[in-house]
Protein backbone atom coordinates (compact mmCIF):
# COMPACT_ATOMS: atom_id res chain seq x y z
CA UNK A 1 0.00 0.00 0.00
CA UNK A 2 1.29 3.26 -0.90
CA UNK A 3 -0.09 6.79 -0.76
CA UNK A 4 2.03 8.75 -2.36
CA UNK A 5 2.32 9.82 -6.29
CA UNK A 6 5.63 8.56 -8.10
CA UNK A 7 7.76 11.57 -8.95
CA UNK A 8 6.34 11.24 -12.48
CA UNK A 9 2.83 12.05 -11.38
CA UNK A 10 3.86 14.88 -9.03
CA UNK A 11 5.25 16.27 -12.39
CA UNK A 12 2.69 15.74 -14.79
CA UNK A 13 0.33 17.35 -12.39
CA UNK A 14 2.67 20.34 -11.92
CA UNK A 15 2.09 20.62 -15.81
CA UNK A 16 -1.04 20.35 -15.79
CA UNK A 17 -1.68 22.80 -12.94
CA UNK A 18 0.46 25.26 -14.74
CA UNK A 19 -1.07 24.39 -18.05
CA UNK A 20 -5.29 25.03 -16.47
CA UNK A 21 -4.06 28.33 -14.60
CA UNK A 22 -2.59 29.84 -17.90
CA UNK A 23 -4.69 28.71 -20.41
CA UNK A 24 -8.02 27.41 -19.60
CA UNK A 25 -8.67 30.01 -16.74
CA UNK A 26 -8.62 33.24 -18.24
CA UNK A 27 -12.23 34.17 -19.51
CA UNK A 28 -13.92 31.47 -17.66
CA UNK A 29 -16.23 33.42 -16.00
CA UNK A 30 -17.28 35.11 -19.01
CA UNK A 31 -17.92 31.72 -21.45
CA UNK A 32 -20.11 30.37 -18.29
CA UNK A 33 -21.94 33.90 -19.06
CA UNK A 34 -22.30 32.95 -22.58
CA UNK A 35 -22.93 29.20 -22.00
CA UNK A 36 -19.82 29.17 -24.37
CA UNK A 37 -18.10 25.84 -24.98
CA UNK A 38 -14.74 26.61 -26.30
CA UNK A 39 -13.11 24.83 -29.35
CA UNK A 40 -10.34 26.26 -29.38
CA UNK A 41 -9.80 25.08 -25.26
CA UNK A 42 -10.67 21.70 -26.39
CA UNK A 43 -7.80 21.92 -28.95
CA UNK A 44 -5.80 22.84 -26.18
CA UNK A 45 -6.44 20.42 -23.74
CA UNK A 46 -6.28 18.05 -26.92
CA UNK A 47 -2.59 18.89 -27.85
CA UNK A 48 -1.51 19.12 -24.26
CA UNK A 49 -2.68 14.49 -24.56
CA UNK A 50 -5.32 15.21 -21.92
CA UNK A 51 -7.59 13.24 -24.32
CA UNK A 52 -4.96 10.42 -24.47
CA UNK A 53 -3.32 9.16 -21.22
CA UNK A 54 -4.98 6.17 -20.76
CA UNK A 55 -5.42 4.63 -24.28
CA UNK A 56 -2.97 2.10 -25.90
CA UNK A 57 -0.19 3.46 -28.30
CA UNK A 58 -0.70 1.67 -30.66
CA UNK A 59 -3.89 3.51 -30.96
CA UNK A 60 -2.47 7.27 -30.55
CA UNK A 61 -2.78 7.31 -26.97
CA UNK A 62 -0.12 7.49 -24.65
CA UNK A 63 -0.90 3.94 -22.38
CA UNK A 64 -0.84 5.42 -19.16
CA UNK A 65 -2.18 3.15 -16.28
CA UNK A 66 -5.55 4.41 -15.04
CA UNK A 67 -4.22 6.13 -11.63
CA UNK A 68 -2.36 8.43 -13.60
CA UNK A 69 -4.86 9.19 -15.36
CA UNK A 70 -7.01 9.66 -12.34
CA UNK A 71 -4.00 12.16 -10.88
CA UNK A 72 -3.87 13.81 -13.77
CA UNK A 73 -7.53 14.79 -14.01
CA UNK A 74 -7.23 15.10 -10.07
CA UNK A 75 -5.04 18.31 -10.70
CA UNK A 76 -6.96 19.42 -13.71
CA UNK A 77 -9.66 19.75 -11.57
CA UNK A 78 -7.80 21.61 -8.88
CA UNK A 79 -6.56 23.96 -11.53
CA UNK A 80 -9.04 24.41 -13.97
CA UNK A 81 -12.20 26.39 -13.41
CA UNK A 82 -14.23 25.59 -16.15
CA UNK A 83 -16.00 22.82 -14.81
CA UNK A 84 -17.83 22.29 -18.03
CA UNK A 85 -14.99 21.58 -20.14
CA UNK A 86 -13.55 19.49 -17.85
CA UNK A 87 -16.82 17.26 -17.70
CA UNK A 88 -16.89 17.46 -21.95
CA UNK A 89 -13.08 16.06 -21.39
CA UNK A 90 -14.55 12.98 -19.06
CA UNK A 91 -17.28 12.28 -21.24
CA UNK A 92 -14.57 11.62 -24.39
CA UNK A 93 -12.88 9.89 -22.47
CA UNK A 94 -15.25 7.85 -20.92
CA UNK A 95 -16.10 7.06 -24.91
CA UNK A 96 -12.90 6.12 -25.56
CA UNK A 97 -12.87 3.35 -22.50
CA UNK A 98 -16.00 1.83 -23.98
CA UNK A 99 -14.19 1.53 -27.48
CA UNK A 100 -10.66 0.18 -26.01
CA UNK A 101 -13.10 -2.49 -23.74
CA UNK A 102 -15.81 -3.58 -25.78
CA UNK A 103 -14.59 -2.74 -29.77
CA UNK A 104 -13.06 -4.92 -32.10
CA UNK A 105 -9.55 -4.30 -33.12
CA UNK A 106 -10.57 -2.78 -36.59
CA UNK A 107 -12.82 -0.45 -34.75
CA UNK A 108 -10.26 0.65 -32.32
CA UNK A 109 -7.50 0.94 -35.29
CA UNK A 110 -10.23 3.42 -37.09
CA UNK A 111 -12.12 5.36 -34.20
CA UNK A 112 -9.27 5.83 -31.02
CA UNK A 113 -6.70 7.93 -33.02
CA UNK A 114 -9.02 10.66 -33.90
CA UNK A 115 -10.92 10.50 -30.27
CA UNK A 116 -7.43 10.49 -28.58
CA UNK A 117 -6.37 13.73 -30.35
CA UNK A 118 -9.33 15.34 -30.21
CA UNK A 119 -9.77 15.60 -33.91
CA UNK A 120 -13.66 14.70 -33.22
CA UNK A 121 -15.59 15.21 -30.36
CA UNK A 122 -17.54 12.34 -28.97
CA UNK A 123 -21.06 11.96 -26.97
CA UNK A 124 -22.49 8.49 -25.30
CA UNK A 125 -26.32 8.72 -25.85
CA UNK A 126 -28.20 6.92 -23.25
CA UNK A 127 -30.71 9.13 -21.21
CA UNK A 128 -33.66 9.72 -22.93
CA UNK A 129 -37.07 12.09 -21.92
CA UNK A 130 -38.61 9.17 -20.10
CA UNK A 131 -35.81 7.47 -18.77
CA UNK A 132 -33.24 9.23 -16.47
CA UNK A 133 -31.91 6.87 -13.31
CA UNK A 134 -33.92 4.15 -15.04
CA UNK A 135 -32.13 3.86 -18.15
CA UNK A 136 -32.41 0.56 -19.79
CA UNK A 137 -36.00 1.49 -19.84
CA UNK A 138 -34.85 2.93 -23.09
CA UNK A 139 -37.33 3.48 -26.03
CA UNK A 140 -34.42 4.28 -28.56
CA UNK A 141 -34.61 1.05 -31.17
CA UNK A 142 -32.39 -0.80 -33.01
CA UNK A 143 -33.97 -2.91 -35.89
CA UNK A 144 -31.57 -5.31 -37.69
CA UNK A 145 -31.83 -5.09 -41.31
CA UNK A 146 -30.02 -6.69 -44.30
CA UNK A 147 -27.69 -4.12 -44.33
CA UNK A 148 -26.80 -3.34 -40.85
CA UNK A 149 -29.39 -1.55 -37.97
CA UNK A 150 -32.17 1.19 -38.48
CA UNK A 151 -32.59 3.40 -35.47
CA UNK A 152 -35.21 5.28 -34.16
CA UNK A 153 -35.61 7.19 -31.46
CA UNK A 154 -34.48 10.57 -29.06
CA UNK A 155 -31.76 11.14 -26.65
CA UNK A 156 -31.96 13.90 -24.54
CA UNK A 157 -29.53 15.75 -22.00
CA UNK A 158 -26.79 13.96 -23.70
CA UNK A 159 -23.14 15.89 -22.72
CA UNK A 160 -21.10 17.23 -25.78
CA UNK A 161 -24.56 16.21 -28.49
CA UNK A 162 -24.27 19.69 -30.07
CA UNK A 163 -21.10 19.63 -30.93
CA UNK A 164 -20.26 15.89 -31.34
CA UNK A 165 -19.32 14.33 -34.34
CA UNK A 166 -19.54 10.86 -33.45
CA UNK A 167 -22.39 9.12 -31.02
CA UNK A 168 -22.33 6.15 -28.71
CA UNK A 169 -25.71 5.25 -29.25
CA UNK A 170 -27.56 2.55 -26.74
CA UNK A 171 -30.28 1.36 -28.84
CA UNK A 172 -32.96 -1.47 -27.97
CA UNK A 173 -32.08 -4.34 -30.25
CA UNK A 174 -34.02 -7.34 -29.26
CA UNK A 175 -37.47 -6.01 -27.69
CA UNK A 176 -38.26 -9.50 -26.38
CA UNK A 177 -35.29 -9.53 -23.96
CA UNK A 178 -34.73 -7.64 -20.71
CA UNK A 179 -32.40 -4.80 -20.59
CA UNK A 180 -29.26 -7.47 -20.07
CA UNK A 181 -29.43 -8.84 -23.43
CA UNK A 182 -31.83 -6.52 -25.58
CA UNK A 183 -29.46 -3.65 -25.41
CA UNK A 184 -26.77 -3.12 -28.05
CA UNK A 185 -24.52 -0.58 -28.86
CA UNK A 186 -23.82 1.34 -31.82
CA UNK A 187 -21.54 4.53 -33.40
CA UNK A 188 -23.23 6.87 -35.14
CA UNK A 189 -21.37 9.85 -37.27
CA UNK A 190 -22.78 13.13 -37.47
CA UNK A 191 -23.62 12.98 -41.11
CA UNK A 192 -25.26 9.90 -41.27
CA UNK A 193 -28.78 10.12 -42.68
CA UNK A 194 -31.78 10.56 -40.04
CA UNK A 195 -29.68 11.38 -37.25
CA UNK A 196 -29.79 15.20 -35.83
CA UNK A 197 -28.71 17.19 -32.96
CA UNK A 198 -30.57 19.90 -31.54
CA UNK A 199 -29.38 22.89 -30.03
CA UNK A 200 -27.63 22.95 -26.29
CA UNK A 201 -30.01 22.87 -23.33
CA UNK A 202 -29.99 26.15 -21.29
CA UNK A 203 -28.62 25.24 -17.66
CA UNK A 204 -28.45 25.87 -14.17
CA UNK A 205 -24.50 24.99 -13.77
CA UNK A 206 -21.90 24.01 -15.86
CA UNK A 207 -22.59 26.44 -18.62
CA UNK A 208 -19.78 25.90 -20.38
CA UNK A 209 -20.66 22.14 -21.61
CA UNK A 210 -22.93 21.71 -24.08
CA UNK A 211 -25.91 19.47 -23.79
CA UNK A 212 -28.67 18.42 -26.03
CA UNK A 213 -31.24 16.18 -27.90
CA UNK A 214 -30.15 13.90 -30.30
CA UNK A 215 -32.95 12.56 -32.96
CA UNK A 216 -32.67 9.32 -35.17
CA UNK A 217 -35.17 9.20 -37.92
CA UNK A 218 -34.95 5.90 -39.51
CA UNK A 219 -31.26 6.21 -38.88
CA UNK A 220 -29.34 3.33 -41.10
CA UNK A 221 -25.91 2.50 -40.26
CA UNK A 222 -24.02 -0.60 -41.37
CA UNK A 223 -23.68 -3.97 -39.69
CA UNK A 224 -19.76 -2.22 -38.24
CA UNK A 225 -21.67 0.43 -36.42
CA UNK A 226 -22.13 -2.41 -33.55
CA UNK A 227 -19.72 -1.71 -30.67
CA UNK A 228 -19.33 -5.20 -28.85
CA UNK A 229 -21.75 -7.91 -29.98
CA UNK A 230 -25.63 -7.97 -29.93
CA UNK A 231 -27.08 -7.93 -26.88
CA UNK A 232 -24.15 -6.43 -24.93
CA UNK A 233 -25.33 -2.47 -24.25
CA UNK A 234 -26.13 -2.68 -20.65
CA UNK A 235 -23.26 -5.00 -19.68
CA UNK A 236 -20.38 -2.22 -21.32
CA UNK A 237 -22.84 0.57 -20.29
CA UNK A 238 -22.50 -1.17 -16.57
CA UNK A 239 -18.67 -1.91 -16.91
CA UNK A 240 -18.37 1.94 -18.19
CA UNK A 241 -20.30 3.40 -15.27
CA UNK A 242 -17.33 1.68 -13.09
CA UNK A 243 -14.57 3.90 -15.04
CA UNK A 244 -16.69 7.24 -15.12
CA UNK A 245 -17.72 7.35 -11.76
CA UNK A 246 -14.06 7.56 -11.07
CA UNK A 247 -12.34 9.71 -13.36
CA UNK A 248 -15.25 12.34 -12.81
CA UNK A 249 -15.03 12.36 -8.93
CA UNK A 250 -11.30 12.76 -10.03
CA UNK A 251 -12.12 16.33 -11.16
CA UNK A 252 -14.65 16.99 -8.32
CA UNK A 253 -12.02 16.17 -5.69
CA UNK A 254 -9.81 18.81 -7.17
CA UNK A 255 -12.22 21.57 -7.28
CA UNK A 256 -13.13 20.52 -3.70
CA UNK A 257 -9.76 20.85 -3.23
CA UNK A 258 -9.23 24.56 -4.87
CA UNK A 259 -12.68 25.70 -3.23
CA UNK A 260 -11.10 24.63 0.21
CA UNK A 261 -8.04 25.99 -0.37
CA UNK A 262 -9.50 29.68 -1.73
CA UNK A 263 -11.85 29.24 1.85
CA UNK A 264 -9.47 28.89 4.31
CA UNK A 265 -7.14 32.14 2.70
CA UNK A 266 -10.72 33.86 2.84
CA UNK A 267 -11.08 33.04 6.72
CA UNK A 268 -7.80 34.14 7.29
CA UNK A 269 -7.45 37.52 5.30
CA UNK A 270 -11.41 38.65 6.16
CA UNK A 271 -11.83 40.19 9.36
CA UNK A 272 -14.78 41.13 11.70
CA UNK A 273 -15.42 41.72 14.77
CA UNK A 274 -11.55 42.57 15.60
CA UNK A 275 -10.33 39.36 14.14
CA UNK A 276 -10.20 36.99 11.04
CA UNK A 277 -13.27 35.35 10.76
CA UNK A 278 -11.91 31.53 10.46
CA UNK A 279 -10.97 32.33 14.06
CA UNK A 280 -14.66 31.64 14.49
CA UNK A 281 -15.41 28.32 15.67
CA UNK A 282 -18.08 28.46 12.98
CA UNK A 283 -16.48 29.07 10.16
CA UNK A 284 -13.79 26.89 11.03
CA UNK A 285 -15.44 23.92 11.56
CA UNK A 286 -16.68 24.28 7.83
CA UNK A 287 -13.36 24.32 7.15
CA UNK A 288 -12.38 21.39 9.44
CA UNK A 289 -14.92 19.40 7.60
CA UNK A 290 -13.98 20.92 3.70
CA UNK A 291 -10.39 19.25 4.75
CA UNK A 292 -12.00 15.95 6.30
CA UNK A 293 -14.00 15.54 3.67
CA UNK A 294 -11.69 16.08 1.14
CA UNK A 295 -9.05 13.47 2.75
CA UNK A 296 -11.21 10.94 2.85
CA UNK A 297 -12.54 11.93 -0.56
CA UNK A 298 -8.97 10.81 -1.76
CA UNK A 299 -8.47 8.00 0.02
CA UNK A 300 -11.85 6.54 -1.66
CA UNK A 301 -11.15 7.98 -5.23
CA UNK A 302 -7.58 6.22 -5.61
CA UNK A 303 -8.58 2.58 -4.04
CA UNK A 304 -10.88 2.81 -6.66
CA UNK A 305 -8.74 3.75 -9.64
CA UNK A 306 -6.09 1.28 -8.52
CA UNK A 307 -9.21 -1.74 -8.44
CA UNK A 308 -9.77 -0.83 -12.18
CA UNK A 309 -5.52 -0.60 -12.73
CA UNK A 310 -6.07 -4.46 -11.40
CA UNK A 311 -8.56 -5.37 -13.95
CA UNK A 312 -10.47 -5.83 -10.80
CA UNK A 313 -14.62 -5.14 -10.58
CA UNK A 314 -14.84 -1.70 -8.56
CA UNK A 315 -18.90 -1.00 -8.33
CA UNK A 316 -19.19 -0.68 -4.97
CA UNK A 317 -16.09 1.31 -5.11
CA UNK A 318 -16.73 3.48 -7.68
CA UNK A 319 -20.26 3.73 -6.22
CA UNK A 320 -19.04 5.16 -2.62
CA UNK A 321 -16.11 7.88 -4.39
CA UNK A 322 -18.75 9.41 -6.48
CA UNK A 323 -21.68 9.59 -4.05
CA UNK A 324 -18.76 10.79 -1.14
CA UNK A 325 -16.78 13.24 -3.27
CA UNK A 326 -19.78 14.95 -5.21
CA UNK A 327 -21.92 15.56 -1.71
CA UNK A 328 -18.45 16.67 -0.39
CA UNK A 329 -18.05 19.08 -3.14
CA UNK A 330 -21.56 20.42 -3.50
CA UNK A 331 -21.41 20.86 0.51
CA UNK A 332 -17.97 22.59 0.58
CA UNK A 333 -19.86 24.83 -2.72
CA UNK A 334 -22.43 25.78 -0.20
CA UNK A 335 -20.35 26.30 2.57
CA UNK A 336 -17.67 28.50 0.58
CA UNK A 337 -20.78 30.59 0.06
CA UNK A 338 -22.09 30.76 3.03
CA UNK A 339 -18.60 31.83 4.71
CA UNK A 340 -18.08 34.61 2.15
CA UNK A 341 -21.59 36.20 3.39
CA UNK A 342 -22.89 38.49 0.12
CA UNK A 343 -19.90 38.00 -1.64
CA UNK A 344 -20.35 34.66 -2.15
CA UNK A 345 -23.67 35.75 -3.60
CA UNK A 346 -22.51 37.59 -5.91
CA UNK A 347 -21.69 36.45 -9.48
CA UNK A 348 -18.56 38.93 -9.69
CA UNK A 349 -17.10 36.58 -7.43
CA UNK A 350 -16.38 32.93 -8.01
CA UNK A 351 -18.10 31.01 -5.18
CA UNK A 352 -21.13 31.49 -6.98
CA UNK A 353 -20.48 29.89 -10.07
CA UNK A 354 -18.67 26.82 -8.50
CA UNK A 355 -22.35 26.21 -5.88
CA UNK A 356 -23.95 25.88 -9.39
CA UNK A 357 -21.75 23.64 -10.98
CA UNK A 358 -21.33 21.52 -8.43
CA UNK A 359 -25.19 20.56 -8.23
CA UNK A 360 -24.79 18.92 -11.43
CA UNK A 361 -21.94 16.42 -9.94
CA UNK A 362 -25.11 14.78 -7.46
CA UNK A 363 -27.27 13.98 -10.52
CA UNK A 364 -25.55 13.07 -13.11
CA UNK A 365 -23.48 9.60 -13.69
CA UNK A 366 -26.16 7.99 -11.42
CA UNK A 367 -27.99 10.61 -9.25
CA UNK A 368 -26.77 10.01 -4.89
CA UNK A 369 -30.21 8.65 -4.55
CA UNK A 370 -29.22 5.76 -7.09
CA UNK A 371 -25.48 5.39 -5.87
CA UNK A 372 -27.06 4.87 -2.47
CA UNK A 373 -29.12 1.92 -3.88
CA UNK A 374 -26.34 0.52 -5.81
CA UNK A 375 -24.36 0.48 -2.65
CA UNK A 376 -26.94 -1.18 -0.97
CA UNK A 377 -27.23 -3.67 -3.19
CA UNK A 378 -23.67 -4.48 -3.71
CA UNK A 379 -23.20 -4.13 0.58
CA UNK A 380 -25.64 -7.15 0.10
CA UNK A 381 -29.11 -5.64 1.35
CA UNK B 1 -16.77 -27.69 -4.11
CA UNK B 2 -17.31 -28.14 -7.93
CA UNK B 3 -17.67 -25.18 -10.30
CA UNK B 4 -21.04 -25.38 -10.70
CA UNK B 5 -21.87 -26.18 -6.85
CA UNK B 6 -19.61 -22.53 -5.78
CA UNK B 7 -21.52 -20.86 -8.40
CA UNK B 8 -24.70 -22.29 -7.59
CA UNK B 9 -24.28 -21.39 -3.74
CA UNK B 10 -22.77 -18.12 -4.43
CA UNK B 11 -26.18 -17.00 -6.54
CA UNK B 12 -28.37 -18.65 -4.08
CA UNK B 13 -26.60 -16.91 -1.22
CA UNK B 14 -25.02 -13.53 -1.97
CA UNK B 15 -27.17 -12.51 -4.92
CA UNK B 16 -30.89 -13.84 -4.77
CA UNK B 17 -33.03 -11.22 -2.53
CA UNK B 18 -36.32 -13.76 -2.03
CA UNK B 19 -35.65 -17.76 -0.76
CA UNK B 20 -36.31 -19.85 -3.51
CA UNK B 21 -38.90 -22.32 -3.07
CA UNK B 22 -36.56 -25.29 -4.80
CA UNK B 23 -33.03 -25.00 -5.39
CA UNK B 24 -31.44 -23.62 -8.88
CA UNK B 25 -30.84 -25.98 -11.51
CA UNK B 26 -28.10 -26.49 -13.48
CA UNK B 27 -29.88 -25.22 -16.97
CA UNK B 28 -32.69 -22.86 -14.82
CA UNK B 29 -32.31 -19.57 -17.64
CA UNK B 30 -31.17 -17.04 -14.96
CA UNK B 31 -31.05 -13.91 -17.18
CA UNK B 32 -34.21 -14.71 -18.54
CA UNK B 33 -36.06 -15.27 -15.50
CA UNK B 34 -34.59 -11.59 -13.78
CA UNK B 35 -32.03 -13.49 -11.31
CA UNK B 36 -29.00 -12.35 -12.69
CA UNK B 37 -29.13 -8.54 -14.46
CA UNK B 38 -26.14 -6.68 -15.95
CA UNK B 39 -25.46 -5.08 -12.15
CA UNK B 40 -25.83 -8.91 -10.76
CA UNK B 41 -22.86 -10.11 -13.50
CA UNK B 42 -20.32 -7.90 -12.33
CA UNK B 43 -21.44 -9.19 -8.55
CA UNK B 44 -20.81 -12.41 -9.87
CA UNK B 45 -17.96 -11.58 -12.07
CA UNK B 46 -16.06 -10.49 -8.82
CA UNK B 47 -16.54 -13.52 -7.29
CA UNK B 48 -15.78 -15.65 -9.90
CA UNK B 49 -12.47 -13.92 -10.81
CA UNK B 50 -11.35 -13.78 -6.88
CA UNK B 51 -11.85 -17.60 -6.29
CA UNK B 52 -10.66 -19.03 -9.69
CA UNK B 53 -8.00 -16.13 -10.52
CA UNK B 54 -8.73 -15.52 -13.91
CA UNK B 55 -10.09 -12.51 -16.03
CA UNK B 56 -13.32 -12.41 -17.63
CA UNK B 57 -13.68 -8.90 -20.11
CA UNK B 58 -14.53 -8.15 -23.70
CA UNK B 59 -16.17 -10.88 -25.64
CA UNK B 60 -16.91 -12.88 -22.64
CA UNK B 61 -19.31 -10.24 -21.14
CA UNK B 62 -22.27 -11.56 -23.27
CA UNK B 63 -25.88 -12.67 -21.34
CA UNK B 64 -25.35 -15.93 -23.25
CA UNK B 65 -22.32 -16.59 -20.97
CA UNK B 66 -24.45 -15.93 -18.18
CA UNK B 67 -27.51 -17.62 -19.21
CA UNK B 68 -27.42 -20.40 -16.81
CA UNK B 69 -25.21 -22.20 -13.92
CA UNK B 70 -24.05 -24.41 -16.65
CA UNK B 71 -23.22 -21.69 -18.98
CA UNK B 72 -21.21 -19.98 -16.35
CA UNK B 73 -19.26 -23.23 -15.18
CA UNK B 74 -18.21 -23.72 -18.86
CA UNK B 75 -16.91 -20.27 -19.10
CA UNK B 76 -14.99 -20.36 -16.33
CA UNK B 77 -13.57 -23.55 -17.06
CA UNK B 78 -12.80 -21.85 -20.40
CA UNK B 79 -11.00 -19.38 -19.16
CA UNK B 80 -8.83 -21.63 -16.78
CA UNK B 81 -7.75 -23.72 -19.18
CA UNK B 82 -7.07 -20.64 -21.82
Amino acid sequence: MNFTFTPDQVAMRKTIVDFARQELNPGAAERDRQSLFSRQLWDKCAAMHLLALPFPEQYGGDGFDFVTTVAVYHALGYACKDAGLLHALTAQLICGLQIVLFASDEQKAALLPDLAAGRLIYAQAMTEPGSGSDAFAMHTSAQKTESGYLLNGAKTMISNAPVADRVLLFAVSDSEKKAFGGISCFIVARDAAGFSAGKAMDKLGLRTLTNGELVFSDCQVPASALIGRAGQGAMLFTEAMEWERTLIPACLLGEQERILEESVRYARERRAFGQSIGEFQAVAHKLARMKMNAELGALALYSAAALKDQHKRAALETSTAKLFISESLKQAALDAVQLRGGYGYMTEYEAERELRDSIASTLYSGTSEMQLNLIARLTGV
Amino acid sequence: MDTKNAIRDFITHEMLRHALETPLGDDDQLVESGIIDSLGVMTLLSFLEERYALQISGDDLIPDNFSSISSIASLVEMRRTS
